[in-house]
């Protein structure tokens, strides 16, 4: 190599801490990796710090040496609370399921057709998008009551799928616009119907969409608060309901809620630890 | 559009209700009943409510057509504080944690050991319940038994009554919701990141590119458009904030961070009055969609430009 090649490529350039220090830019990153995991796990962690403390320590968590696995026990065997479990956990599977199935096909609508019908359930969805939650939570109530469905599964469950609706249709569309179409022509002109195109074609590519939405959807109903709070009573206890009535007015039981709490976040954790690689593969919206 | 769009997308027989629209209607159809009953039957129930005198007290429900919404149109407290405390808890909402997530999206997609790990402990604020989070972070910022006032007084200066003021109520909330909603972001950029072609970066290696050049000039104009449906998305979501607001601080100190969804359940149930606290949703309601279709454009054209 002449030394005219070598000045056409230069060298690259070093950062200033790099020069300052050899290696100085890695323990920097490090550092900064440190610290935002500890900004972002502090509240977790406080939460775990509290679940330990006897329910005389809670409101001095960073005082005192006493630790303690009872408030775990307390809270399992509190009435109402292997049934929040099971209850939580089928809601958010069946939520899940009904609005994936529900939405796949609508967002598959959107983005394979033009015309005025598309354009008009676009613009509601949309519209729809838009309410909030508050203006139409509370007449909901009165909507559940009247068809007879309040406090019971089905109940929560088609709220929920109906909150899903727009949102999922809307990257459901962006899922079916990145696969291009002419398989499914293909498809139609071998003799498929349009149902088989959708069907054997379109659906088998959407699936890594299809997985990463179907994790967040399980984490969002998992967790989900105000709809389990004006839907639900006692006849169908839901995990976060009866975790934040630990902390009301009158008792604040602060040990049984954080210990509640850190267990309803380990299969939120598992589906996380396992899930996030297909949830990363899965959203290229 | 394309020739293979055209052939799906082409009638068959020139019928108004043919084999084609019996296909999209069918596509459809599930998520319709689905939105007719849970969704617009209530929101209609709440506009009827709306044009009537209907408090929970009192339900005779006589028709007084635009009072409620000239009653909130005409609040000062509507209009000097709960608008600008919504914009505002919007924008900076969705502007640091599109920052933070963009910042965080672009150390997770290089490689070093521990980042599994850091990933995981990034996404937590996903898998922990909002409303346990925010009963959590209220209670940090208790002015006797929270833990930042034991430490501010542990390194010598003095605790403050964090949810007793306006702005460091404020602030607190939008610090819970920053936090809560970065690793969304984060997720989405991250996803955006890694589907990009590799040879611009290449290409810009091998002309010896810093690497905040590479960033702005080639990261940032390609994730564009997968940052603008992370903003439009969660502009929306930002406006219609409740949860985290009410755990935090229920609108307090008297009233003074109320987002717009709180003055509306306030109205609703602690005035008890549901007619004003649907007229204050609908109101809310009309402004997000008007505001959603200007962010929408204006964001598209940011895309445009960029290509």
């Amino acid at each position: 190599m002449t030394a005219a090649s070598l000045e056409l490529v230069p060298p690259p350039r070093k950062g200033f801490f790099a020069a300052l220090a050899p290696g100085g830019v890695k323990v920097l990153f490090a550092l900064l990796a440190v610290g935002i995991a500890f900004l972002f796990a502090f509240p977790v962690l406080w939460l775990v710090l509290t679940s330990l403390r006897p329910p005389s320590g809670v409101y001095f968590v960073h005082r005192g040496t006493e630790f303690t696995f009872h408030n775990y026990a307390e809270a399992l065997a509190q009435p109402n609370m292997l049934r929040a479990f099971f209850n939580s956990f089928a809601i958010s599977t069946l939520a899940t399921v009904l609005s994936l199935g529900v939405t796949v096909t609508s967002g598959y609508m959107l983005s394979r057709f033009r015309g005025p019908v598309p354009n008009a359930w676009f613009s509601v969805i949309y519209v729809l998008r838009c309410v909030p939650y508050i203006s139409w939570v509370l007449p909901l109530f009165f909507v559940t009551r009247q068809m007879g469905i309040f406090d019971t599964y089905w109940g929560l469950l088609l709220p929920h799928v109906a909150v899903h609706i727009c949102f999922f249709s809307w990257i459901m569309k962006g899922f079916f616009d990145g696969i291009d179409p002419s398989m499914e022509y293909a498809a139609l002109i071998d003799g498929c119907t349009r149902w088989g195109a959708f069907f054997r074609v379109a659906l088998p590519s959407a699936v890594p969409g299809l997985t990463a939405l179907a994790i967040l959807c399980w984490l969002y109903t998992w967790n989900e608060f105000l709809f389990a709070l004006m839907l639900t009573s006692h006849k169908t206890p839901i995990l976060t309901v009866v975790m934040a009535q630990f902390v009301h007015e009158l008792g604040m039981e602060w040990h049984l809620m954080s210990a509640t709490a850190l267990m309803a976040l380990v299969p939120a954790l598992i589906v996380t630890v396992f899930g996030q690689k297909y949830v990363i593969r899965g959203l290229r919206v | 559009m394309t020739i293979s769009e055209a052939e799906l997308d082409r009638p068959r027989k020139p019928s108004l209700f043919g084999e084609r629209q019996r296909f999209m209607l069918l596509l459809i159809l599930p998520a319709a009943f689905g939105l007719a009953f849970f969704q617009i039957l209530p929101i209609l129930t709440g506009a009827n409510a709306s044009f009537r005198d209907w408090s929970l007290h009192d339900p005779k429900m006589t028709w007084v057509g635009l009072k409620h919404y000239f009653y909130v149109l005409s609040d000062d407290g509507f209009l000097k504080v709960v608008l600008p405390n919504t914009l505002v808890f919007m924008a900076v909402s969705v502007a640091v944690s599109l920052l933070l997530g963009l910042c965080l999206a672009a150390i997770l997609n290089r490689k070093f050991a521990g980042r599994a790990v850091l990933q995981t402990i990034l996404l937590l604020p996903l898998m922990v319940a909002p409303v346990v989070a925010a009963i959590m972070i209220r209670w940090m910022f208790n002015d006797q038994f929270g833990v930042v006032n034991a430490a501010l007084e542990a390194v010598g200066l003095s605790g403050q009554p964090w949810l007793a003021q306006r702005w460091s109520a404020f602030a607190v909330i939008l610090m819970a919701d920053i936090w809560l909603w970065t690793p969304w972001f984060a997720l989405l950029l991250l996803a955006g990141l890694q589907s990009l072609p590799r040879e611009p970066f290449e290409a810009a290696a091998i002309d010896g590119a810093s690497p905040w050049r590479v960033f702005r000039f080639l990261t940032l104009p390609m994730l564009r458009p997968v940052m603008v449906v992370c903003i439009a998305i969660r502009a929306i979501d930002a406006f219609r904030t409740f949860d985290i607001v009410w755990t935090i601080s229920a609108g307090g100190p008297a009233r003074s961070t109320e987002l717009f969804s709180i003055y509306a359940y306030n109205e609703a149930f602690q005035a008890m009055n549901f007619a004003r606290g649907s007229a204050a949703a609908m109101i809310g309601a009309a402004i997000i969609v008007v505001l959603a279709m200007v962010i929408f454009r204006v964001l598209n054209r940011w895309v445009e430009v960029s290509k």
